[in-house]
């Protein structure tokens, strides 16, 4: 008596998945968003410290003088007065700066109706000069 | 003369793109992280163009105040006026441990196109807090 084991076929049953829309989505998904992306502009900050023209003038400060950097309007365009010298762009404010003390630092007193631009441009050149100290004079 | 059966069998052309969908999607969520997704702080606006202090050191923006070409303050989406200002400078000044104005972190982002009438005003104000310094945003060149 043989006894023979049967062997069963097993069908193996295949799963099809179609990706096709799933990679069309993601895809549109991708171009959506490289498309929309909007690169922020690198930003940094300039710190100067604060006074107010009051104490700026009381002369608490220290037996030091500070320089002192205006930034106001001559002949109705923007200017930087440093002592009785007029300068009109910032490379030149730099490097009449280079060449002083450094050592109290630098007042830079900014009057009104001056573009913001401008005034800051008096600060980054300060910073450039050499000078750690560096305070904003806002004008009544 | 017989002929037989040339025997072609199609071939399925088996082409694994798994690693592909990987790299998309990897690809999707760098921009959907990417995308500036309504900063809620920082207002559009022209900075002055200068490369600033270059600090490596990343530093808290706190208090972001946001002055447009127009005059306008605007604080977290919102346009404010002097003295409301000085109500969310205070309410910061408040929040630090020891109420030490001079701590308080302040960012001034203030477009370069206008003048410095709003700006001083806004400095004198901190000033009368007792505000010991104020960071100015500048976008730098490129």
């Amino acid at each position: 008596m043989r006894i023979r084991a049967r062997q069963t076929r097993r069908r193996v049953e295949r799963i099809t998945l179609n990706l096709a829309s799933m990679i069309d989505v993601t895809f549109l998904l991708l171009i959506y968003f490289m498309v929309t992306t909007v690169l922020a502009k690198q930003e940094d900050r300039l710190s100067p410290t604060l006074q107010t023209e009051r104490e700026s003038a009381s002369g608490e400060l220290s037996d030091f003088q500070p320089q002192i950097v205006t930034v106001l309007l001559v002949d109705g365009q923007p200017a930087y007065q440093l002592g009785p010298n007029i300068y009109r762009d910032k490379q030149a404010l730099r490097e009449a700066l280079g060449g002083l003390p450094k050592t109290a630092g630098v007042f830079v007193h900014v009057h009104n109706q001056i573009p913001v631009g401008f005034a800051v441009a008096a600060i980054q050149s300060a910073r450039d000069a050499g000078f750690d100290q560096v305070t904003y004079v806002p004008a009544k | 003369m017989t002929f037989g059966r040339s025997g072609h069998r199609e071939k399925m052309l088996l082409v694994d793109i798994t690693s592909m969908i990987d790299v998309v999607f990897l690809l999707i969520i760098f921009f959907m992280v990417a995308a500036q997704f309504a900063r809620t702080t920082r207002a559009e606006l022209n900075l002055p163009q200068e490369p600033g202090e270059q600090d490596q050191q990343a530093e808290e923006a706190g208090l972001v105040i946001n002055i447009l070409a127009d005059g306008t303050i605007i604080v977290n989406e919102r346009a404010v006026e002097l003295d409301e200002l000085a109500a969310l400078v205070q309410a910061e000044i408040d929040a630090l441990p020891d109420h030490d104005a001079r701590q308080v972190k302040l960012l001034l982002r203030a477009d370069r196109n206008n003048d410095t009438s709003r700006l001083n005003q806004v400095l004198i104000r901190l000033q009368d807090m007792e505000v010991g310094a104020a960071r100015l945003a500048t976008e730098v060149p490129r």
